[in-house]
């Protein structure tokens, strides 16, 4: 590969890994949610990839061990799908860790902050 | 003179009565495809989606606390606008587009996320916003505005513009800005009305980047003309995709009666 050619490369991961790590919801404030992220691990049940914005809904155990439905809304697929985002990436039955903002009040929802697959894979600011 | 040449003719007379309003006077004023400047791409707008950068004052974007601009309103249109900050900062001013259902309008089609496509053609020029999917027409074919009793207040008015060798200009008016108090420039609350105007110089400065220098003139909100400039950078991707944006499509956050924003879950019931 030529010089140019890496540094052109180098250029295009480092713009993807900053759009990655801009806010994700530009529709309404965050306000209300902790700005300190939380992990939450479980079960992908469900990935709307739809605008306004995505929503990962995913069962997680409590504290009792009764599954609850987490709602984690991220960005707009047309802005996720530019950087390689697809439908298929939650994919139904898929075990996953995530960094979430959640919501003050205890409700099950929460935003995006990133995500941790089996296969140690990574998106967005999971570390 | 036969009946099949009669016909003919008076088919012809009533194409003719019917043409001049399309063609009349305009051919000299195009300016041919070869002359006109290559705006084709994909772009998105620099910055965040705070409308006028050069005269923020706090830190952060445009939903967070203390974030404001400092257009020279006039005290009336101040405090018409620190109402909405304080609103904005209480999480009690939705953005009117929360509701899906109404166009960004001008001058926010101007301040989108998401990407554009700039179409330039010789009789218009087109602004195609994938954010809301919204759309822009400005008129370079040599029509006049239309005059005051022709205008009615729309989101996004009307515009007429001519090129200056690589500079579109353009004027827009007819726009309806806060008058029915769903049409504002962003989240912080920052509103012109119903009697703005604007002048935009739009060109290419490099290859890579257009930028658009608007000035706003209002004599209802403003003491002066307001000048903003907002740029626009070219996608380093070939072929990109621009898709739809139905923001109707997964709404769950939709705002109640107080101007709160809802967080919905998956049945529809709000948990906020």
């Amino acid at each position: 590969m030529k010089i140019a050619h890496k540094v052109a490369l180098a250029a295009l991961l480092v713009t993807v890994t900053l759009l990655a790590i801009q806010p994700a919801i530009a529709h309404h404030s965050s306000a209300g949610f902790s700005d300190r992220p939380k992990e939450i691990s479980g079960t992908i049940k469900e990935f709307q990839f739809k605008n306004p914005h995505s929503w990962i809904q995913i069962m997680v155990a409590d504290a009792s061990g009764k599954e609850v439905e987490w709602s984690v809304e991220w960005g707009s697929p047309n802005q996720l799908g530019r950087q390689g985002i697809r439908p298929a990436t939650f994919a139904p039955g898929a075990k996953v860790s995530m960094k979430v903002n959640v919501m003050e009040n205890g409700a099950p929802i929460a935003l995006f902050v990133g995500a941790k697959f089996a296969d140690g894979k990574m998106l967005g600011r999971y570390e | 003179m036969n009946k099949t040449t009669i016909a003919i003719l008076l088919g012809l007379s009533v194409s003719l009565a019917f043409s001049p309003s399309l063609s009349y006077g305009q051919a000299s004023t195009l300016t041919p495809f070869d002359k006109l400047p290559d705006w084709s791409g994909v772009w998105a707008m620099q910055g965040g989606t705070v409308f006028d950068r050069a005269t923020q004052t706090g830190t952060g974007g445009s939903v967070d606390i203390g974030v404001r601009e400092h257009p020279p309103y006039n005290a009336e249109w101040e405090a018409m606008y620190a109402a909405n900050l304080r609103l904005r900062d209480d999480n009690r001013f939705p953005d009117v587009q929360t509701n899906c259902g109404v166009p960004a309008g001008f001058p926010r089609i101007m301040n989108l996320p998401d990407v554009f496509e700039f179409v330039v053609r010789p009789e218009a020029f087109w602004i195609l916003a994938e954010n809301g999917g919204n759309v822009m027409r400005i008129y370079t074919d040599g029509r006049a505005l239309p005059g005051p009793e022709d205008r009615w207040g729309t989101y996004t008015g009307v515009s007429v513009g001519k090129w200056e060798g690589d500079t579109l200009v353009w004027r827009t008016v007819g726009l309806k800005g806060w008058r029915d108090k769903d049409n504002i420039l962003d989240r912080t609350g920052l509103i012109l009305s119903d009697a703005s105007e604007a002048t935009v110089r739009m060109r290419k400065i490099n290859d890579n980047t257009i930028e658009a220098v608007m000035t706003f003139e209002d004599s209802k909100a403003l003491t002066k003309p307001w000048t903003v400039t907002k740029q626009y950078r070219k996608s380093a991707v070939p072929q990109q995709f621009v898709y739809d944006y139905g923001c109707a499509e997964n709404q769950r956050n939709p705002v109640d009666a107080t101007g709160k924003t809802l967080f919905l879950d998956p049945t529809g019931k709000p948990v906020n």
